[in-house]
């Protein structure tokens, strides 16, 4: 998230191959910040959220308000390499090491801007900053810290918060098809309630038919980045992981212009088309291992998978927790706020009937497994994060898991989102030289069992 | 019904020495004993079907060495042993567990508990949601109802309103039975020490409630005839954070000069400050569980719809009952702990400490992770801080 450029013709061969498409993708959310930031010097109001599998992003968007997300601004300051002030500014503030590396981010962004800036943006902030927000728009969705934090930034700000919900339950229990009409009359009634509060707030009415535009809008966008997903799965993989990481904004929160985002997804889509039908690689090296990366990469430190990429090491596929299901058929249903609930609910129900097929418990296991069958992985980058519960607790079950059922076997990283100073790239790449030879193992030991990779 | 030969205070030492000695004799007896993990699972329920509610708790004492295949190392360190102890075969007594999603790691333990520990067959996970929002508390209320027939499946019958009337109504009474031990501590010297009482609580959470209330019962005559030591210490201290099931800790800061005289932790107050209201059905347990437990992990949105937020003003919603405990019990002093790696409780630490500045109440935030070996370190700041006080 790093690269700004488009390669010249006259650099060295680039270790990982860029898909051109990617580039507008990534600058629909660079643009985004900038043109809130420029709203908002306009006297618009800015809102910060959290991401919220887009029960939050549509009403926000059919309203026509401008959203950051301090979520995503923070793997941009630790790709800028800007982040360490903002950790220590939080850490200054009395507020723990080991928490969320993008909680503490934004907090000491919010402690510099407010305590020591008089309000203003601090100066290193980049690509201008983010505005102070009218609205904190908490969600409960994926981890504690999504709501724990924004209602932590009340020191610093008297905006407003709200904290949408969802129901956090791809089990057994949460999965019965007799419950899902309970959850969704639930998300429903939420919704109505935040939508008034929006109303309330900024003293405008929602556009209902602009949001059911952007919730098809959505379904569009979705449908495309399904079909992207699926493509990878073909020998070499056409599209590297950071390729993904560096357009998946505007399908994760719709940052920008939805129906622009919609034609740059098109054109990503007919591109990766064109490199499977030809066999190019996402790399400019022979593949010779294919892996999955789990789960949040190293933001600070992404020209680390040049190296890798240069030892023949494709990364075909990457954090599922980043990718949107393929979206259900919203057709049936004419409440605006059941569509949005039913689109939003569906990431974190959609895996569990297989899960359940699989006689796995937790559902993340289960779709690693199927990632790992689909991809034909020969391996797992597990890149625990010190400073996140939710992306890294369930990483020791599917390690456990994929070498028990798939003999796939895992590297084991540690490391950080944010703070670089817990990640050394010389060790690991020493370490991934010695996995070159476990990978080849179970190769053997796969084909040994019948498995066809 | 109680085979114990020893009353009182002794009693809940024994019973904290060896948690599972009394349920497995009731197991052997024909009763079910379902455990169940932090505060949320509704043990109402549990009392009602005529089963034997057993709260899990990890062993600080006891290192953690298989649980490192199932979960990582930057997660609680308090789930993390109950997972360990669990592979290890410690809770082979129970027949059952329910968890909570009350945070995050909450939620994984009970769906690694599945995969991993195969003591206990029926295992239950409630959803609990983030907000204390009306829809919330009706959503919740549908996911006690869930717990409820599952739990009347493994029980062979229905649920009747008589029964868990009853069974509110006891746990009630042991609730406010508690709050009757804790006045005993507001006294200067308290009458009972941080280290009894946590045995006492410890035991609240391994018998039936029956056998709790007459346990309580019993411990409160005790103490009431004691005669007050006249010795006053410097300070008198509120203990604040999550989980805290072993005596060492109160021993450490005691052992500073100070008396702990109440606490805000789930093995305390937090877990028997507020009653189920009548008329005793699933929707108030939702509220008395939902609403009611003060816990950090439940966003409470005293400001829900309002265009303007005072920080103040939510402050003071969030903590105003601590305010009261401090008042109440005369209060010097408040040492946040907390275990590594919870979310919930680190983010309330910076705005807790600075709610009790603006009441001019010293505070130190310690952190340790779950071992008994993590506590010496941090002696030496609590005495400092200790220091500060006299």
């Amino acid at each position: 998230m790093s690269e700004t450029a488009t390669p010249s013709k006259t650099e060295k061969k680039r270790a990982i191959n860029r898909l051109k498409s990617m580039y507008p993708l990534r600058n629909v959310v660079q643009q985004d910040y900038i043109d809130t930031l420029k709203a908002s010097n306009e006297g618009k109001p800015t809102v910060w959220s959290m991401l919220n599998y887009w029960e939050g992003d549509l009403p926000l968007k059919a309203m026509g308000l401008n959203i950051v997300y301090p979520e995503n601004y923070a793997t941009l300051l630790a790709a800028s390499g800007a982040a360490e002030p903002f950790l220590d500014a939080s850490d200054s503030d009395g507020f723990p090491t080991h928490m969320c590396g993008y909680g503490r981010s934004t907090i000491g962004y919010s402690y510099r801007m407010m305590k020591e800036n008089g309000g203003k943006i601090p100066p290193d902030a980049p690509l201008g900053g983010m505005a102070k927000p009218a609205l904190l728009l908490g969600s409960g969705i994926i981890c504690d810290a999504r709501f724990k934090w924004f209602q932590s930034l009340a020191r610093y700000f008297d905006a407003p918060e709200w904290c949408l919900e969802m129901p956090m339950m791809a089990t057994y229990e949460g999965s019965e098809p007799d419950l899902e009409a309970y959850q969704v009359k639930f998300l429903v009634k939420e919704l109505k309630d935040f939508i008034a509060f929006l109303e309330k707030l900024f003293k405008q009415k929602m556009d209902w038919a602009k949001l059911e535009e952007l919730t098809d809008l959505a379904v569009k966008i979705h449908e495309t980045t399904y079909k992207i997903s699926e493509l990878r799965q073909s020998i070499p993989g056409p599209m590297h992981a950071t390729d993904f990481w560096s357009s998946m904004p505007p399908s994760l929160f719709f940052a920008g212009d939805m129906k622009v985002s919609l034609k740059c997804y098109q054109d990503m889509l007919a591109e990766v088309q064109e490199r499977v039908n030809n066999k190019v690689s996402g790399i400019n090296y022979p593949e010779r291992y294919r892996l999955i990366f789990a789960e949040l990469p190293p933001w600070h430190s992404l020209k680390f998978f040049d190296s890798l990429a240069e030892m023949g090491w494709n990364f075909v596929f990457e954090s599922f927790g980043y990718h949107a299901p393929k979206p259900p058929d919203l057709s049936k249903y004419s409440d605006p706020c059941e569509k949005l609930a039913r689109l939003s609910r569906n990431f974190m129900f959609n895996v569990f009937p297989e899960a359940k097929a699989d006689n796995i418990q937790n559902p993340i296991v289960e779709t690693y497994l199927k990632i790992a069958r689909g991809f034909k992985a020969d391996g797992f980058f597990m890149h625990p994060l010190i400073s996140c519960r939710a992306a890294s607790c369930s990483l020791r079950t599917v390690q456990h898991w994929e070498q028990e059922k798939l003999d796939v076997p895992s590297l084991w990283v540690e490391g950080d989102i944010i703070d670089k100073r817990v990640f050394n790239p010389q060790e690991v790449l020493a370490r991934a030289e010695a996995f070159e030879q476990t990978m080849d193992h179970y190769r053997k030991v796969r084909k040994s069992r019948g498995l066809d990779w | 019904m109680v085979t114990a030969t020893t009353k009182g205070l002794s009693r809940a030492h024994e019973i904290y020495a060896d948690r599972g000695k009394r349920v497995r004799e009731l197991r052997k007896a024909g009763k079910k004993i379902i455990g169940y993990i932090c505060l949320y699972p509704p043990i109402e329920i549990i009392t009602a079907m005529g089963m034997v509610p057993f709260r899990i708790f990890g062993d600080m004492s006891e290192p953690i060495t298989v649980a490192d295949k199932v979960s990582t190392t930057v997660v609680c360190p308090f789930l993390r042993s109950i997972i360990d102890l669990g592979i290890k075969g410690k809770f082979d007594f129970l027949d059952g567990a329910v968890g909570a999603h009350t945070c995050d790691i909450g939620m994984t333990t009970i769906i690694a508990w599945r995969d991993y520990i195969k003591d206990a067959p029926f295992t239950h996970l409630i959803d609990v949601p983030h907000t204390d929002h009306a829809p919330a508390v009706d959503y919740f209320e549908g996911q006690i109802n869930f717990f409820k027939q599952h739990i009347e499946e493994l029980a062979g019958e229905k649920l009747s309103g008589d029964k868990l009337k009853k069974a509110c109504e006891l746990h009630n009474k042991q609730r406010k039975l508690v709050r009757d031990l804790y006045d005993l501590r507001k006294s200067d010297p308290p009458r009972l020490n941080s280290m009894e009482n946590l045995e006492v609580m410890v035991s609240l959470f391994s018998l039936p409630v029956e056998e709790g209330n007459e346990l309580l019962e019993a411990v409160i005559r005790e103490v009431k005839e004691r005669s007050i030591k006249p010795a006053k210490k410097k300070a008198r201290l509120l203990v604040w954070g999550p989980v805290f099931d072993n005596t060492s800790l109160y021993e450490l800061v005691e052992s500073t000069g100070a008396d702990v005289v109440v606490d805000d932790t789930c093995v305390g107050t937090r877990a028997f400050w507020a009653d189920v209201k009548a008329p005793y059905d699933l929707h108030a347990l939702a509220q008395r569980y939902l609403v009611d437990i003060k816990c950090p992990r439940t966003y409470r949105d005293t400001q829900h719809q309002e265009t303007e937020r005072s920080y103040d003003k939510d402050l003071d919603s969030r903590f105003s009952y601590i305010k009261k405990a401090v008042t109440d019990w005369h209060v010097n002093g408040v040492v946040l702990q907390s275990v590594k790696y919870c979310d919930t409780h680190g983010y309330e630490v910076p705005n807790l400490r600075h709610y009790l500045d603006t009441l001019g109440i010293p505070s130190i935030y310690i952190e340790h992770d779950y071992s008994e070996r993590s506590l010496a370190p941090i002696k030496t700041r609590v005495e400092a801080f200790v220091e500060t006080l006299g």
